[in-house]
């Protein structure tokens, strides 16, 4: 019964795919995964920018505390002010100011500075982009 | 014949082959697409479904268990496709033997399970008679009668791919057989 049918099946008219669909399927999914991407772009583009935005005020406020409380302006400004004592002693005076810079303060504030100079960047690099997207998905 | 088996062309793919995934597309393209068109009635829709089915496969490839059969999975994306396809355009099909409630007065009462008759093949118009009988039957029982006889399905494999229990199908089957014949 399975062979009478298959072969009454065979007179059923062929219902071929039209030429180009199969160039139009590849570009249909090219143009997803393009879709994807600028998801993911737009997703670490917006992590980022906010915690470049959060971290960049936080460190430089630590970085300013820093500074105020570890005495490195106060032997900056006496090898300025007694400039001959700092040449003579130029040694021990490099010392106490390499000793009292607030590395911690500077780290944070320079990896924050790095985050937001490479956030600004991907911005102006993929704009066209993360804004092509934004106004699709939003207007 | 196939000269690659479907998991190794996903797997291909998920190892980085980008061309594995095209060659399936290839090889899918001819029956998804007859498929979405005896479901749906139209070229235009079929084309679109064809996309669409074709996109969500290759959107979910990489949660795809390959212990399953890749052509039931594919044939079960393409049946929700031409389902909503059909939902967002409110045009399902019925077959004018289906009253208001969805109940087929017809197929209850006829009870002939007999093979078909020899002489039904010499009919000069056969390709014309049967594509008219199956567009009259519903899409379900289209649907099963294709995927059983045009697309060599065993009923395992119809009812993976629709998403139904086997009996269901079996007996689907049998009462598309008998509507069928009896449009022929």
């Amino acid at each position: 019964m399975l062979k009478d049918y298959e072969k009454l099946f065979s007179h059923l008219e062929k219902k071929e795919p039209p030429t180009g669909l199969f160039d139009r399927i590849i570009l249909a999914i090219k143009r997803e995964q393009e879709l994807q991407h600028t998801k993911r772009l737009l997703f670490g583009f917006l992590s980022l920018f906010v915690i470049s935005l959060i971290s960049l005020p936080f460190s430089w406020s630590m970085l300013i505390k820093e500074i105020n409380t570890s005495g490195i302006s106060y032997f900056i400004s006496s090898a300025f002010s007694d400039f001959n004592t700092f040449v003579i002693l130029w040694r021990e005076f490099s010392l106490a100011i390499f000793e009292s810079l607030p590395l911690t303060g500077m780290i944070a504030f320079a990896v924050s500075l790095g985050l937001a100079a490479f956030t600004v960047r991907l911005f102006l690099y993929q704009k066209r982009l993360l804004l092509g997207y934004l106004r699709q998905s939003f207007i | 014949m196939k000269s690659h088996s479907d998991k190794q062309l996903i797997s291909d793919y998920l190892a980085g082959d980008a061309k594995s995934f095209e060659i399936l597309v290839k090889e899918y393209l001819k029956p998804i697409y007859s498929f979405a068109y005896r479901y749906v009635g139209n070229a235009q829709d079929a084309e679109d479904i064809a996309q669409d089915v074709f996109v969500k496969v290759w959107r979910n490839i990489k949660k795809f268990d390959l212990n399953r059969s890749f052509k039931t999975w594919i044939f079960s994306i393409a049946k929700n496709s031409c389902i909503d396809n059909l939902r967002k355009k409110k045009s399902i099909p019925f077959s004018r033997f289906e009253n208001e409630k969805g109940e087929n007065v017809l197929i209850e009462r006829i009870a002939d399970s007999r093979p078909l008759a020899d002489e039904i093949f010499e009919r000069a118009d056969m390709t014309k008679t049967l594509n008219l009988a199956m567009e009259r039957l519903t899409p379900d029982y289209r649907m099963v009668l294709f995927l059983r006889y045009n697309d060599h399905f065993t009923f395992k494999e119809i009812s993976e791919s629709l998403g139904e229990p086997i009996n269901t199908v079996k007996s689907r089957h049998r009462r598309a057989l008998i509507q069928l014949k009896k449009l022929l």
